[in-house]
């Protein structure tokens, strides 16, 4: 193969994360792998653990979504202990959820697709990237930013610390809303509305901009799956707390389960190329492809319960259809998503149940505790053995990304041949970089040292890495 | 000596072996008798966060482990025109480094960015497992990187 260069061990670099693609004798990628260099054995150190420690332990698993795992670890000890909460807690612990997803979300669409809205896909990665986009467009990038670390202040007022939250706790919150508290989350969460409403035009603007520019982008990402996400009772988004909807390729709702019963609805399986498992959802002895993550929460819900999201979410639905299978379009979810945490903080701010009782007894007697919610990137699994001294026996955890790595695999390997075809190996990583970035995957939870590669593509042929690219 | 303000940044994930070094120095720090003018501070991951921090210090040290190359338990110190860049387009929110939060923060925030920085980085081997802390040349070279970081105030 002309593309073949020296097999030589030391390119083989350490990265976040490799695409390796599995090619056939005429350069064909036949089979593409997502691999995620992850850490192992977290389920392993759980064990021996006091149970009610794990709300604070699980938050360092992720240093993007520690919220989300601070606070299924809290939900899962409220299953196992078999208490439920009181209403304030209930609310105070999603307040805190809502800063977390705006934090999450704005750095997502202005800091990671940022440079994709701004400069398009055509660019020079070199200069058209974070900083660039910032020097170019400094007052969207500016309010962008305000808008997620105002995300930020409110999980830090309401979780007691700023990146790794302690305050959700078996039973509720150990958090009482003072006065000087309660006015300053309300400034915070009437600013982040403002913003919202000021950058949601001009984001919608550049984000159809870029679909319209790269209609080639709509088909080869067109991909059809399953579904999962979570609803309310009445059908309408939800991030805390609901129930798990199942939705086919077409469209058809196939069923809806509460997380105790994940076991019943979703395989997992291991796979040679990565730490992480595969998980497909088990229905009528059939295994389906599905993922999760905005555009899946915006495909299962029937809508939206505040005005200015389900606004959007209408000219979504009416743009794109239901189910959408195109992972381009998940930047345009987030943004409706967005919208609609900075309206979810404003009706928690103003619900005068937010004060009152925020915590009951617990005691662990024995037994199972499972809990799920969604995280900014998809639906989120822990499920805990307790022992009748509170001590964790077993633990399972099924994140976000390892439910759609299946399907990124897909859409690598479809976008792989067509980007082969040119032959310049930057356009091919910017192009597979794109496919992952759209998929917005959370890379080797926690570990971050400086000197990482993000993402490193290999090509093999028999077995055999015939040429690593990536970025130095 | 300068007689500005400091921020000193210790960044890092105590549960995941070599990425824990930021919190162990951050601990051994606590124990040193700083002068009035250093903040010490400790980010489960650096990135965008870390523009969160900046008040317009003089002078900011930021603390982390690193894989540069170097045998494991190497303290590097790094100037600002030194400092590793990640890829200039990250696919997760992972891949925001030291280099791109403070780009951007000296468009943004130019009046809180400081004037001088530097990176303390550790040398590690192990980023992936978990529990087990850190591994023994990275656990050796902790009052090293400490030492280092006295010789910058």
């Amino acid at each position: 193969m002309s593309k073949t260069i020296k097999i030589d061990p030391v390119t083989r670099i350490e990265g976040h994360a490799r695409v390796l693609l599995d090619c056939d004798d005429n350069g064909k990628v036949e089979e593409a792998f997502f691999c995620v260099n992850e850490l192992r054995g977290f389920e392993r150190i759980l064990v021996g653990m006091q149970a009610h420690t794990l709300p604070q332990v699980t938050a360092r698993i992720c240093g993007v979504c520690p919220t989300a795992h601070h606070l299924v670890a809290a939900k899962a000890l409220d299953h196992a202990a078999g208490v439920e909460i009181p209403e304030a807690a209930r609310l105070l612990r999603e307040f805190m959820y809502m800063g977390h997803v705006i934090h999450s979300h704005a750095l997502s669409l202005f800091v990671l697709a940022g440079p994709d809205l701004v400069f398009g896909l055509t660019g020079n990665a070199a200069t058209q990237n974070i900083v660039g986009m910032v020097a170019a467009e400094p007052e969207l990038a500016g309010k962008g930013l305000r808008l997620r670390s105002l995300g930020q202040k409110i999980n830090e007022t309401i979780g007691g610390r700023g990146i790794h939250p302690v305050t959700a706790v078996a039973g509720g919150i150990s958090f009482d809303l003072s006065d000087g508290q309660f006015q300053r989350l309300k400034e915070l969460t009437a600013e982040a509305v403002g913003l919202v409403k000021e950058l949601s035009g001009p984001v919608k603007t550049l984000l159809l901009r870029l679909f319209d520019d790269n209609p080639q982008l709509l088909d080869s990402l067109n991909l059809p799956t399953w579904y999962l996400g979570t609803v309310t009772d009445d059908g309408l988004l939800s991030f805390y707390d609901g129930r798990l909807r199942v939705m086919d390729e077409k469209g058809t709702i196939k069923t809806e389960f509460a997380s105790a019963d994940y076991r019943k609805f979703l395989a997992e399986r291991t796979v040679t190329n990565s730490y992480a498992k595969e998980v497909y959802i088990d229905y009528e002895g059939a295994e389906h492809l599905y993922r999760v993550s905005t555009l899946a929460r915006l495909n299962v819900v029937d809508g939206i319960g505040t005005p200015l999201a389900q606004a959007e979410f209408e000219q979504f639905r009416a743009k794109f259809g239901r189910p959408c299978h195109n992972a381009v379009i998940q930047m345009y979810a987030k943004l409706v998503e967005l919208i609609y945490a900075c309206e979810r903080a404003d009706q928690l701010i103003n619900n005068s149940a937010l004060r009152g009782d925020n915590r009951v007894p617990v005691t662990f007697t024995g037994g199972r505790g499972v809990a799920h919610i969604e995280a900014p990137r998809g639906t989120l699994i822990h499920d805990y053995e307790i022992d009748e001294k509170g001590i964790v026996r077993a633990a399972n955890m099924i994140v976000a990304t390892q439910q759609n790595t299946a399907a990124i695999n897909k859409s690598i390997k479809a976008g792989a041949n067509a980007l082969f075809q040119g032959g310049e190996d930057e356009k091919m990583l910017n192009g597979l970089e794109f496919v992952v970035r759209c998929y917005d995957p959370c890379l080797a939870c926690s570990t971050h040292a400086i000197g990482k590669m993000a993402l490193a593509v290999e090509f093999r042929e028999n077995g055999r890495i015939t040429k690593t690219i990536w970025r130095g | 000596m300068n007689d500005g303000r400091v921020l000193i940044v210790c960044i890092g994930n105590e549960l995941a072996a070599d990425d824990g070094v930021g919190r162990a120095v951050y601990e051994l720090l606590l124990e040193q008798p700083l002068p009035d003018k250093v903040r010490l501070t400790f980010l489960g991951l650096g990135g965008i966060d870390l523009l969160e921090e900046l008040a317009g210090e003089e002078l900011l040290i930021v603390v982390d482990g690193v894989q540069l190359g170097s045998p494991a338990g190497t303290v590097h110190r790094l100037g600002w025109d030194q400092l590793p860049a990640t890829s200039p387009r990250p696919v997760s929110g992972h891949g925001i480094g030291i280099r791109e939060a403070l780009g951007v923060g000296t468009i943004l925030y130019p009046e809180r960015v400081p004037q001088n920085i530097y990176l303390v980085g550790i040398e590690g081997s192990c980023f992936n497992r978990l529990g087990g802390g850190l591994t023994a040349a990275v656990a050796r070279a902790v009052p090293e990187a400490v030492a280092v970081i006295m010789t910058l105030l």
